[in-house]
């Protein structure tokens, strides 16, 4: 077995089991929110920066449906978002705030080019390190203020 | 501009007036809805292609992605928002199911058009009722996330 597949292997079980070990169960729907907006950004921005050739992924899983990373866009990062999102500390300063933010966005992209490195599950083409940072980081800025905007209200029972 | 570009730019424009519609205090509902269902239907679109049994000639960002971006990411959660939204909550069970046939024929009665009279989809080895039974299944699994999700002792 390629060393590539037994790293998807241990993204998708790190994936469920962070999920469930992580996200204490008090906030288990803000986790699952935070994970299904994460997800949905990913995706939306993956497709032309795959499109357009910025970064590629030549190990993936169904590899005829897509040419895009399933393992990292649907499970993986959104996972981790997941647990940062639900972890952070809402009433700390500003900049102990960014400095989370900016811990998580690093260790992400660190990961990411890693695997790019040492592996042929992603590939960078026009794509380097920094501009990934940014990348990453636009993802999560953009998901968190989803999610803060979800959670803004108190009332929010509206099923009748 | 072929006619399959038209459908699917209206396919978009409809969306977007869908979710217009939508009342403002039930945004959050709709929201959930979305993405909840947009997990489900872009995995199992893309196993669905993987295997062979659909095909979509004509597609958004078809270098990449030989799925229907359009009706897994957009429309169907769409459809699917404005189910959860309109759910008939306090009829009676029988509307409830009808409730449930209705969108799912809606939608597969759409496909079936689209699949016979244009190419932006093809069925391989797929019938109209896999179809039917699919989306009626997501509905469901969509509205019992909703209701878990919006259950008393929220975030």
């Amino acid at each position: 077995m390629l060393i590539e597949h037994l790293i998807l292997i241990i993204m998708w079980l790190f994936g469920i089991a962070g999920f469930i070990l992580f996200i204490p169960r008090k906030d288990r729907r803000k986790g699952i929110l935070a994970y299904l907006m994460f997800q949905a950004i990913i995706w939306l921005c993956d497709m032309p920066s795959f499109k357009y050739g910025l970064l590629s992924a030549p190990v993936r899983i169904l590899p005829k449906a897509t040419e895009l990373t399933i393992t990292i866009n649907y499970i993986f990062y959104p996972v981790l978002f997941s647990i940062y999102y639900v972890h952070r500390r809402i009433n700390s300063r500003i900049w102990s705030k960014f400095i989370y933010f900016f811990v998580w966005v690093s260790a992400i992209t660190l990961f990411d080019s890693v695997i790019e490195r040492y592996t042929d599950l992603l590939e960078y083409k026009f794509m380097t390190w920094y501009w990934m940072w940014i990348y990453i980081g636009f993802l999560a800025y953009v998901s968190q203020i989803c999610c803060n905007w979800f959670f803004k209200e108190k009332a929010m029972v509206h099923m009748d | 501009m072929r006619m399959e570009w038209w459908i699917l730019l209206s396919v978009y424009i409809v969306a977007a007036g869908i979710l217009f519609f939508i009342p403002k205090n039930k945004i959050r509902l709709a929201a959930a809805a979305f993405l909840f269902n947009q997990v489900i239907t872009f995995l199992i679109g893309l196993v669905v292609v993987e295997l062979g049994l659909l095909e979509y000639p004509i597609r958004l960002f078809a270098s990449i992605n030989r799925a229907s971006f359009t009706f897994e990411y957009l429309a169907f959660p769409v459809v699917c928002a404005a189910f959860s939204v309109w759910y008939p909550n306090n009829r009676r069970l029988l509307f409830q199911y009808g409730y449930y046939a209705g969108f799912s024929s809606v939608l597969t009665i759409v496909e079936v058009i689209i699949e016979k009279y244009t190419d932006l989809i093809r069925y391989i080895h797929w019938e109209w009722y896999i179809s039917w039974i699919t989306i009626c299944i997501s509905l469901f699994i969509v509205r019992l996330f909703c209701v878990w999700f919006f259950a008393k002792g929220r975030a």
